[in-house]
């Protein structure tokens, strides 16, 4: 809220200069975020918090510096002449949804434009000029934080004003020259005929003021707060009254800033004021409230003097008295916030300064916490992933639904229960990722487009499946991206890129001691974005856990990337808890030597190396210590449909030194084994 | 009398100045110590010698041996030295060539950041508990003390995906959770992910939190003072300063916005700060008691702080970053300075 320095100086005698008086509000609790100089004056730009809507006005800020600074508040008093006839009768059909209202007639008023003091005032308070009348009401509106309507008398029928639901649906045409569909429980305000205002948010066209009207109805009313919010948010129609009457306000200022506004009229623009119509379901009982010293003390951490508690709450408009060990305070109507001893309590430590407090660090009974082995999964993954040049991205956990389309995933697929945002900011950002993998493709385009060459990036974050259930389920997913830089280099390699990306996830895998993943190239397996002869998918005792591939050529031109990409996914990272085991135990260092021998079989290209190294390691045994492919060569010599594979076999026996009689002949009937099973030739 | 030892020895010595490779070194030795060599002879003939004298002979022959053995043997290392230098000379690299390796990836400076908060919390026997981004109305507004209809929720743009189920918009959100499932004493903190319908120079609609609270008879705002200096001190050094600031949160009561002296201009005034030399980092307080009530716990019986921080706004000071969209563009120029 826009506060003038000068007009709060009108209520409460300070001598601060403003940066001063800005720093002790700051330190209140009224956070004062700028302050611009304007004439001789200087507005403030106050954070008023939603709690305090009783400092939404000059006075009510006036208040807080006057119990601040211990400097008495001049208050506003309204001595009204004289008073003629009555203005319209008013009913109020529901007065839990309207709690007081009040009401006077001005007759007469020639209604011109404001005086220059009063203009500036408004639009040093970002409030727009209108006609005197309009003006008045603003200014009253600012200086003391009650909203009120002024009707054109004339533009009213029958002698009679109701406040009521409009009971049916409804248009109605605020004096923003909106037509607005009303639902039925819009609190509105009525002549004999017609609604001529939405309550406590705008008039209506029809029944405005303009500087022609000779004939004032002066509204002044206290709404509920909710109903005013609802009718607000729904008709998203929101003003200065509104911001008020949905925060609360204050229900003894009504008839004061009525008679305020009616004596300003009078004076600047002439009339003659009606007697008052008030309509008011009982006065406002505020609740006492018991607060104990030893709950001060023991909330805030340090004793704060009896008297000077009490002196803080009384600056502050409470009537205390005191209680056995303690204090009952009534707080003034307008501090609607205080509803328990809490409430009074910050009071008390806000304006005996939280600078007071001391710093202490708590006693606790110490309570060991488990290791979290998913955290500890996690830091395994950044570690590997860095030792492997992988670089973490954090993308929005937006997607946009038709990149699912683009990633070629299947309808029936899970990925397509997409958790829908009702408000997105774009259509981009519509749901929830189901998918890593269209933000990371984004990421390898923008630094493409930057000039990158090489990409590897990686992302461990949630994605959301609609679980048919009120919350979806999130899991916690990896997914990696890689390019090779195809630029000129001094140590060239020349392998698939694939094969740096699977290196990447068997070092993972080796650390985190999962030995027995399968990379199973079954096509109904195969994610459908893969390139069908550059892929896997990862499984784990027959569970897939992620894929492995080169992206297919089709889903990177709809990703508008040049270049082969390939990925890795994990796709339920929590999920390899327990599919992980970090207990160590030693095994003896061998004692006897092993034998070498190498071998190089021609095979079939479609046969993959898994199944040749089985074959060798299914001959036996407990004496074959490692299998290591150090060559995989096609061409000539080697016919068109065969590739050469070259093993080195490392024999060794943990209880005895082998001879090479025994190891020759284990390694020929493994040679003769292939031979048959895999239709081998032996390469010499 | 021994005259045949001293002349092959002035004769080794005549030889052996002219030794400069090693083939020639090894003809040498054959000559004198191999199976036919002189020394050899001598040694074999030590049986024609007349008893008398075989004695000292033999130990003149002795010596003569063990003087050429440890000569050529002198001449073999170093020959054998300045060979292998000539041949390492051969084969010199050119040092000033870039090496091979992978560099090393960066961890996303959210977090680091984070983690490093983690610690700290950690190594005061906080522990970390998450809950989910996608979560219940109930959790993230109404056990907060923000029923629908409440003003307080204009302080947050939501996220709505039905009318009770939003992203949540803080991580105060698992404070209930946390509380409906434990009894105290709690020392828990839940970082994470949330999301606030707002984008522009200095929003984004994602970002991370770091929430943390501590439920137990007897918890002061001296407490969480205490506990709020330790992490500052921890993260941004030991000569910041802490200030407490009243201010409203419908969950706490009191409560506080936490300031801590510009660490960019150390509390001179800068354009960080806006010149008032302090910079707006948490947001804190006594939990209030209504809290309590929804989970369960007597708030006669029980005190608590709770307190909650954007890990971003914590990384744009740690270092110096202006923008704070850059975050989530992940630009290779940015990721790779962290």
């Amino acid at each position: 809220m826009k506060a003038s320095f000068n007009w709060l100086k009108e209520f409460v005698d300070f001598s601060l200069a403003p940066h001063d008086l800005a720093h002790a509000m700051t330190m209140a609790g009224f956070e004062v975020e700028g302050i611009s100089k304007i004439d001789n004056d200087a507005i403030f730009d106050v954070n008023i918090t939603p709690n305090r809507p009783d400092c939404l006005s000059i006075i009510g800020l006036s208040r807080e510096i006057s119990a601040i600074l211990e400097i008495p508040l001049k208050r506003i008093t309204v001595e009204l002449q004289k008073q003629e006839g009555r203005g319209p009768d008013v009913e109020v059909q529901d007065n839990k949804l309207c709690r007081r209202y009040s009401s006077r007639t001005i007759r007469g008023v020639k209604s011109a434009s404001s005086p220059d003091w009063l203009k500036k005032r408004l639009e040093s308070h970002g409030i727009r000029t209108s006609c005197s009348i309009v003006d008045i009401t603003n200014y009253v509106l600012m200086e003391m934080g009650q909203p009120l309507h002024a009707f054109d008398l004339d533009k009213l029928s029958g002698q009679k004003i109701s406040v009521k639901t409009a009971g049916t649906e409804k248009y109605f045409r605020t004096l923003d020259g909106e037509n607005r569909s009303l639902s039925k429980d819009v609190l509105l305000i009525w002549d004999a005929e017609k609604p001529v205002a939405l309550a406590g948010i705008m008039g209506g066209l029809d029944s405005e003021v303009s500087s022609s009207s000779t004939n004032i109805l002066l509204e002044s009313a206290c709404f509920d707060a909710v109903s005013i919010r609802r009718a607000s948010k729904s008709l998203n129609a929101a003003s200065e009254s509104s911001y008020r009457f949905e925060r609360g306000t204050d229900i003894d200022n009504v008839v004061l800033a009525l008679d305020r506004a009616a004596q300003m009229i009078a004076e600047l623009a002439g009339g003659t004021i009606s007697g008052l119509t008030d309509v008011y379901s009982g006065p406002f009982m505020p609740k006492q409230i018991f607060i104990s010293f030893d709950k001060i003390t023991s909330l805030i951490g340090i004793k704060i003097d009896e008297l000077h508690s009490s002196r803080i709450l009384n600056n502050l408009g409470f009537n205390i008295r005191r209680e056995g060990e303690g204090i009952v305070a009534t707080p003034p109507a307008f501090r609607q916030d205080i509803q328990r001893d809490v409430d009074i309590i910050e009071e008390i430590a806000r304006l005996y300064g939280y600078g007071h407090i001391p710093a202490t660090l708590p006693c606790i009974k110490m309570c060991p916490t488990p290791a979290n082995r998913k955290e500890h999964i996690i830091d395994i993954i950044n570690n590997s992933m860095s030792k492997s040049g992988f670089s973490e991205v954090i993308n929005y956990s937006f997607i946009s639904p038709d990149s699912l389309d683009s990633l070629n995933i299947s309808l029936s697929d899970e990925r397509r229960l997409l958790i829908k945002i009702k408000n997105p900011l774009k259509k981009e950002e519509a749901a929830m990722r189901t998918t890593l993998l269209p933000s990371l493709l984004n990421n390898v385009n923008l630094n493409f487009n930057k000039g990158e060459k090489s990409i590897r990036f990686y992302e461990i974050s949630r994605v959301f499946i609609g679980s048919g259930e009120k919350l979806p389920r999130e899991k916690l997913q990896m997914a990696a991206i890689y390019h090779k830089d195809e630029s000129l280099s001094l140590w060239p390699d020349k392998h698939d890129g694939f094969y740096d990306l699977k290196g990447v996830l068997e070092a993972i895998l080796a650390e985190l001691r999962i030995y027995n993943c399968h990379f199973n190239t079954v096509a109904d397996q195969i994610q459908p974005y893969l390139h069908p002869g550059k892929s896997c998918s990862l499984s784990l005792n027959g569970e897939t856990i992620g894929s492995l591939g080169t992206l297919h050529p089709l889903i990177l031109e709809a990703f508008d990337i040049k270049g082969d990409i390939s990925m890795l996914e994990i796709f339920d990272v929590d999920g390899l808890s327990d599919k992980t085991d970090f207990k160590l135990s030693y095994k003896s260092i061998p004692k006897f030597p092993f034998i070498v021998r190498d071998i190089a079989v021609i095979v079939s290209r479609d046969i993959p190396f898994q199944q040749v190294r089985d074959e060798i390691l299914s001959a036996s045994s407990n004496i074959i210590e490692s299998v290591n492919l150090f060559d995989i060569y096609t061409g000539k010599p080697i016919p068109d449909d065969k590739k050469s594979l070259a093993f080195s076999i490392r024999y060794r026996s943990h209880d005895r030194t082998l001879t090479d009689e025994e190891v020759d002949s284990l390694h020929s009937s493994i040679v003769e084994k292939m031979k048959t099973s895999l239709n081998a030739d032996l390469r010499s | 009398m021994f005259n045949d030892i001293d002349s092959i020895k002035n004769l080794f010595r005549e030889e052996i100045e002219k030794a400069d490779n090693l083939k020639y070194l090894q003809e040498l030795k054959i000559k004198y110590l191999g199976k036919k060599g002189v020394i050899t002879g001598k040694i074999k003939s030590l049986g024609t010698i007349p008893p008398n004298e075989r004695r000292e002979y033999g130990q003149q022959v002795n010596d003569a041996k063990k003087y050429i053995e440890e000569i050529i043997d002198v001449h073999e290392k170093a020959l054998r030295t300045s060979e292998l230098n000539k041949t390492l000379q051969t084969q010199r690299i050119d040092v000033t060539v870039p090496g091979h390796y992978t560099p090393a990836g960066h961890l996303h400076p959210t977090t680091q950041v984070l983690n490093e908060i983690i610690r700290v919390f950690t190594s005061l026997g906080f522990h970390v508990e998450q809950g989910p981004e996608v979560e219940l109305d109930f959790y993230n507004f109404e056990a907060l003390n923000m029923p629908k209809d409440h003003p307080a929720r204009d302080m947050q743009d939501t996220f709505y995906i039905s009318d009770d189920v939003v992203l949540r918009t803080h991580t105060s959100s698992v404070q209930v959770r946390v509380m409906e499932n434990n009894s105290p004493p709690l020392r828990v903190i839940a970082p994470g992910k949330v999301y606030r319908c707002d984008a522009d120079v200095t929003h984004i609609p994602m970002f991370h939190q770091l929430e943390g609270f501590m439920v137990d008879k007897h918890i002061t705002m001296g407490d969480l003072k205490g506990v709020l200096q330790v992490f500052i001190h921890m993260v941004f050094g030991p000569a910041t300063k802490l200030r407490l600031r009243p201010s409203f949160f419908p969950f706490t009561e009191p409560s506080a916005e936490i300031d801590i002296s510009c660490v960019i201009c150390k509390g001179s005034g800068c354009s960080v700060c806006k010149n008032t030399g302090w910079l707006e980092i948490l947001g804190a307080g006594m939990i209030n008691p209504r809290v309590f009530e929804m989970a369960g716990y007597d708030p006669e019986f029980y005190t608590g702080f709770a307190f909650g921080m954007g890990i971003e706004r914590v990384a744009m000071l740690k270092y110096g970053i202006d923008d704070i969209r850059l975050f989530y563009e992940n630009d290779k120029k940015f990721l790779e300075q962290f």
